[in-house]
Order: structure tokens, then C-alpha cells, then sequence
């Protein structure tokens, strides 16, 4: 075996010209590859990380008929008791109560219909980061009184500025519709244009005094140690109490979980499309090898070197060239996401349309263990697949070319 | 010492072979060779390599097969070395008929019973003279440091002890091939096979490589198998086997008797040319 290593790791170098070129055409192509792969993680983590401190959280609860049908007087009952069992349990690191409604927002420019949340600035900003989405004016912590704050889009399209005033309509508890004046404290600008132009926040104190004659609250976002707790947090909270439901961040935004699943598809997949490709070149290298070599082969079958040996020094010869751009090609690949994953790609130019689809503009490529063992899975599979054919043409290969004259 | 070879050492193998598909007509006899035939393109268009070629070589001959290009002489030796089939007729070694057998007992065969000289010297470009010389006993599975003493040893009896270092492109023709000599040697073959082992060589390097090749088969008593119109090695040749047409024109010892003259043709046919000196 030593002697097969060494002769194919010899005749590999025999023309360090075209192995070299090989060898960096691996080494370039799959550092490539990687990086795009990690950027891609980053970006979906990216947007996933984003939805969940942002707004979805871990896990949420909600009255079971709240999500289809909007209405204030589906509200989570026994409240109190839920939020002194989250306040206690131990892999809860967080929550904080939203009381939410639909209303129509009133300016002297237009009527737009928007999604009212109310919520309780010091345990919205304990459990979620949606305050560092303000850009502008401040966040409901203000002295402001009925202070509401809304998109930079709504802004602009109702040309709004800070301080003006906006009236707020919604039906309360009695199925009464209510108004109320609001002054926009400062503007928020999220990930998702879509978001901005739909909701509009107020603090649930002030929205309670039109909403209802006591305290009601229509969705608890929670944060757990770690994401991957929710589904066991969840199903306690709904054995546990009656007339709630209560779901985790992929099933209450299934196109996060559809993120997940999408990341590890693309490592496949743009794995699978670069190796096949260069599975070609692997394929093209070796017959090229193999047809330079058909006398030295023949002598090799001739004086008794049997054809298993002759294609395992093939075999040898495809998979050690691959493997070593391979692993350079990933050593590199990890040198620039460990980089790249601190400083971040910035892609600022396309920060508005980023934006648009509610993605950021600077992404922070990661690569997972589990990625690089199946990207090297794939590396390998497809290596051998290359080298199969040229391996058994060499076993097929007629002594008698030895003897040939030319 | 050298470990015997594992043939040598047991028999076993060789009784294998034997009862696979195997006649023992002459158990004296080397190679035999009984009304071996060669037809390419049978279907399309006929081309007769060899008729009816029936010859015996004994241990210790120092043979040439000789005659015009197309003659069949170099098909003849590849059919004696199991590198190629025969349309009809058979070949035995050692009294094992190679006819019969399959590619993978082949391969096994010719590593244990048969050295290869190459017209173009065939070494490994990657490995030195000595990995090239060692490499053969390291297919047979001989202990290491008994192949590279072998491989030292059978460098400086081809003059190349000092040289056992460099690779193919180092060296010159000459030394290629008698590198090639030694490698084939290394395996401690029944006779070594060559294939015009001198038509890429200067007289100088063609004279040596015959120097040392008949020193080997004088002392040693290795068996040699010439395919050459080199009349260098004609002349060295103590039997002279000629092809005329892919049929055995003459069969001449050149230590007084006769193998066969021609027709001996017909004796050739009948498979009596076995170049005993009768």
C-alpha cells in the first residue's frame, strides 16, 4: 500500500504543470464554493437570528382563535398565572406580554389600515431587540405622552415627522370602535418593508385605556436559553394551561423553519454543482493521464501487477490530487469565514433592496462542523465516481502495449 | 540470502495450475510451444501472425527469434510470455498451459515465472533504478530488506551500483536498460523474455547490455528469449530460431548442432522443432 502511495503520489507530480493547475483549479473553485455556501448561512441565519429577536421569538402564546381572527376580546386568559410560570421556569430567559389590535391610522395625508401593538418597554426590550430598529426620534420609553412610533416608510408616506400627531381607530372590548391621538415619538426601520408599512407600536398602557376596562394582553413572545428548548417549553405551556395556544418560532413563521432546511439544501447543492463540474476535470485529467500512460501500464500488467493494484493506483492517484486541493481548498475557505465571520461582508450598495426582502446588508458567513464533514462527504463521493471509469480503463488496459513500438 | 521463490519453495500454486486445464507433454521442456496459431481480423480480413509454430526451449538457452518485420517473432514471445492468446494451438511453461487461463492467473503467473525486457525499456519515470528493481519483488511480497539487498545487488552486476539513485531521465539508454535487465532478473524468473532489447541502443550500450547478459546466462544459467533483427545479437545468440510468414523458417544451435533447419517445416508442424540439438 505504501508503494501504491508513493507511486501515485509521484505520478501525480510527473507533470506538476497540469496537476497544478488542477490542484489550484480545487483548491480556488472549492474555497469559492465554500464561501458563497457560508455567506448563504449567513444570510438566512442572518434573517432567521433577525426574526427571532426581533419579533417572532422562541416561542409564543396566544388565545387559539387570536392569529385567524384579530379581535381584543381573544386575549390570553389567566395571564397572571402563565407569566409567573414563565418568570419561574428555568430555561425561560425572558418574556414580555403585547396586547394587539387592528386599527386604522389617520393622518391629514391618507387612512392606512395597520396592526396596533402595544407593548411594556422594559420587558419588550429584555426579551426582544426590536428597539435598536429605531432610526430616528426615540423609543416608547419617552416622557412622550400617548407617544406611538412608526416605520420611516409610513413617515414618508403619510409625511409624518416627529411630534406631528396621528389618530388611532379600533374597536374595543364591546366591539365599540374607539379613537384616540397618538404623537409619533420616533421612527423604526426593520428588516422587512413589508413589517414597517403594516405595524405601528404604541406602549399597551396607553393602548389599554381605550382598548379595555382591565388589563388584557394578546401575545406573550418568549426567549429561551436555547432555541432548541422551544418545542419542549411550548408543549408544557400547553398541557399545562387551558385555553391558550401556544407554538414555537418555526411553526408560528414556518418560512424560518423553511430557512433552516433551505441552508443545509444549499450546502448540498452548490457542493453537489461545483464537484460535479469539477468532477469533469477530475474525469478529463485522468484519462489524459491514463492515455499517456497506456505502454507504462501495459509493462506494469506485463511483469505482474495485478489489475486490483492498477486501479487502486489510479484510484489513489485521482482521489490524493482531489483531496489535496480539497483540503486546502477548505483550510482557506476556514481561514476567510473565521475572518469574514467577525468583520462581516457589507453589501452596502444593495442595502435598500436588501431591505425590500428583509434581509440586512451586512452578512456574517459561519460554517457549521456538519457542513464541512458533508461537504467532504461530497467531496469524496464524487472524486471516486470521477476516477471510477478511468480506473477500470486502466485495468483494461492490454499488456501488450508494452511491447509496442510507438 | 534471498528468500526462495514462493513457486520454488512450495509447488503448490503450480499444482493448482496444473489441475486447472494443463497437459504435462514434456515436463523437461521450459516453453513448449504445439502448432501455435495467430489469426487477427479472423471475420474481416485474416492476417496469419504465426501457422502451426511448434518449438521447445530448454532451461539455460540463450536464444534469438529473429526474422523481417511481420515475420511473427514478436508475437511468438508474446504468446510464450501470456501476454497474448493464441487462436489455436497452446503454449506450456514450466509445463503449465497458459492457454487456458484466465487474465488474473496470468498476471500472477508471468510475476512469478517470467522477466520482461522492453524494446523501450519500460522502467517507472517516477522511481529510481532501485525502487524500478524492487518494485517487482514488492508485487511478489518479499520482505523489504531482502528486496533492496536483492535490488543493490543485481544493480552492481549490471554495472549500475552507483547510479541505483537516479531516475529514468538521469540515465542513458543503455543504462535504462539494463536497469530493465535487472528488474526483469529481480524476480527470480524461470527465463526472461526480451523484446528487441538493443534496437534503441548504440553499439557501445548494445555490446555492454549483451556483455551482461550472457555473463548472466553463462554463470548464472538464466534462460533468455531474444525477438531481434539486430544482428549484434544474432551473433551472440547460441540458437537462432528464423520466422519466415509466422511460421519457423530455421532453427539453428550454434554449438554445432541443429535445431531444425526449416522443415524441418514440416517437422515444425508436427511439433518435433524443440531445438534439443537432435
Amino acid at each position: 500500500m505504501n508503494t501504491l502511495i508513493t507511486i501515485s503520489w509521484r505520478n501525480i507530480w510527473r507533470h506538476p504543470a497540469r496537476s497544478g493547475v488542477m490542484l489550484a483549479a480545487v483548491t480556488i473553485g472549492l474555497w469559492a464554493a465554500l464561501l458563497i455556501v457560508a455567506w448563504a448561512n449567513g444570510l438566512l441565519q442572518q434573517r432567521m437570528d433577525y426574526m427571532i429577536e426581533r419579533e417572532v421569538t422562541h416561542a409564543q402564546v396566544h388565545h387559539p382563535e387570536f392569529l385567524a381572527d384579530i379581535f381584543p376580546w381573544h386575549y390570553i386568559p389567566e395571564h397572571d398565572d402563565l407569566s409567573a410560570w414563565l418568570e419561574d421556569h428555568p430555561d425561560v430567559v425572558s418574556h414580555t406580554s403585547r396586547t394587539i389590535t387592528e386599527g386604522m391610522l389617520q393622518s391629514p395625508v391618507k387612512t392606512s389600515g395597520v396592526r396596533i401593538r402595544g407593548i411594556d418597554t422594559e420587558s419588550e426590550t429584555r426579551t426582544t431587540r426590536f428597539h435598536e430598529n429605531m432610526v430616528e426620534g426615540e423609543y416608547l420609553d419617552t416622557d412622550m405622552r400617548n407617544a406611538v412610533i412608526i416605520s420611516r416608510i409610513m413617515a414618508d408616506e403619510h409625511n409624518m415627522r416627529i411630534g406631528n400627531r396621528i389618530v388611532l381607530t379600533f374597536e374595543d372590548m364591546d366591539g365599540e370602535l374607539t379613537s384616540g391621538s397618538y404623537f409619533i415619538s420616533g421612527f423604526f426601520e426593520s428588516a422587512s418593508s413589508e413589517f414597517d408599512r403594516r405595524n405601528i407600536f404604541v406602549r399597551s398602557s396607553d393602548l389599554l385605556d381605550l382598548l379595555a376596562d382591565y388589563p388584557v394582553y394578546h401575545e406573550i413572545g418568549i426567549m429561551l436559553e436555547d432555541v432548541d428548548l422551544a418545542e419542549a417549553v411550548v408543549s408544557s405551556l400547553n398541557e399545562r394551561f387551558e385555553g391558550i395556544h401556544a407554538q414555537t418560532w418555526r411553526e408560528l413563521s414556518p418560512e424560518l423553519g423553511m430557512i433552516v432546511t433551505l441552508g443545509d439544501v444549499m450546502v448540498v447543492l452548490l457542493t453537489l454543482i461545483f464537484m460535479i463540474a469539477l468532477g469533469f476535470g477530475i474525469l478529463n485529467t485522468m484519462l489524459m493521464a491514463l492515455f499517456e500512460r497506456m505502454r507504462e501500464i501495459g509493462m506494469l500488467l506485463s511483469i505482474g501487477m495485478s489489475k486490483v493494484r492498477v486501479f487502486g493506483m489510479i484510484m489513489l492517484e485521482s482521489t490524493m490530487l482531489t483531496m489535496s486541493g480539497a483540503l486546502a481548498g477548505i483550510f482557506l475557505a476556514w481561514l476567510s469565514i473565521m475572518r469574514l465571520g467577525e468583520t462581516g461582508i457589507s453589501l452596502e450598495m444593495f442595502a435598500e433592496g436588501a431591505a425590500m426582502i428583509g434581509f440586512d446588508y451586512v452578512i456574517y458567513p459561519f460554517m457549521t462542523t456538519g457542513n464541512y464533514i458533508t461537504i467532504l462527504i461530497i467531496v469524496i463521493v464524487i472524486t471516486m465516481l470521477a476516477s471510477f471509469y478511468p480506473a477500470v480503463k486502466a485495468t483494461h488496459v492490454n499488456p501488450l502495449e508494452a511491447a509496442k513500438d510507438s | 540470502m534471498p528468500k526462495p521463490h514462493r513457486q520454488f519453495r512450495t509447488g503448490t500454486r503450480n499444482q493448482k495450475l496444473l489441475t486447472d486445464n494443463t497437459q504435462i507433454p514434456n515436463v523437461m521442456a521450459l516453453v513448449k510451444t504445439e502448432k501455435l496459431s495467430k489469426v487477427y481480423n479472423p471475420d474481416t480480413v485474416p492476417v496469419h501472425a504465426l501457422r502451426d509454430v511448434s518449438i521447445t526451449i530448454e532451461p539455460g538457452e540463450f536464444t534469438s527469434i529473429v526474422g523481417p518485420s511481420g515475420s511473427g517473432k514478436t508475437t511468438l514471445l508474446n504468446m510464450i510470455g501470456g501476454l497474448d492468446k493464441p487462436s489455436s494451438g497452446k503454449v506450456f511453461v514450466n509445463g503449465t498451459d497458459l492457454t487456458g487461463m484466465k487474465d488474473s492467473k496470468l498476471i500472477d503467473f508471468r510475476l512469478r515465472n517470467i522477466g520482461f525486457v522492453f524494446q523501450h525499456y519500460n522502467l517507472i519515470p517516477v522511481f529510481t533504478a532501485r525502487e524500478n528493481v524492487s518494485f517487482i519483488m514488492l508485487l511478489q511480497k518479499r520482505d523489504k530488506k531482502e528486496m533492496l539487498q536483492r535490488a543493490d545487488e543485481l544493480l552492481e552486476k549490471v554495472g549500475l551500483g552507483e547510479r541505483k539513485d537516479a531516475r529514468p531521465k538521469e540515465m542513458s539508454g543503455g543504462q535504462q536498460q539494463r536497469v530493465a535487465v535487472a528488474r526483469a532478473l529481480a524476480s527470480q524468473p524461470k527465463f526472461i523474455l526480451a523484446d528487441e532489447p538493443t534496437a534503441n541502443l548504440d553499439t557501445t550500450a548494445a555490446m555492454n547490455l549483451l556483455d551482461i547478459m550472457s555473463r548472466m546466462n553463462k554463470e548464472q544459467d538464466v534462460t533468455f528469449v531474444f525477438s531481434t533483427h539486430d544482428q549484434r545479437v544474432i551473433d551472440r545468440a547460441r540458437r537462432v530460431i528464423s520466422m519466415v510468414d509466422g511460421a519457423v523458417d530455421s532453427d539453428e544451435r550454434r554449438d554445432g548442432t541443429n535445431g531444425n533447419d526449416a522443415n524441418s517445416s514440416n517437422d515444425n508442424k508436427n511439433g518435433n522443432v524443440n531445438g534439443n540439438g537432435q
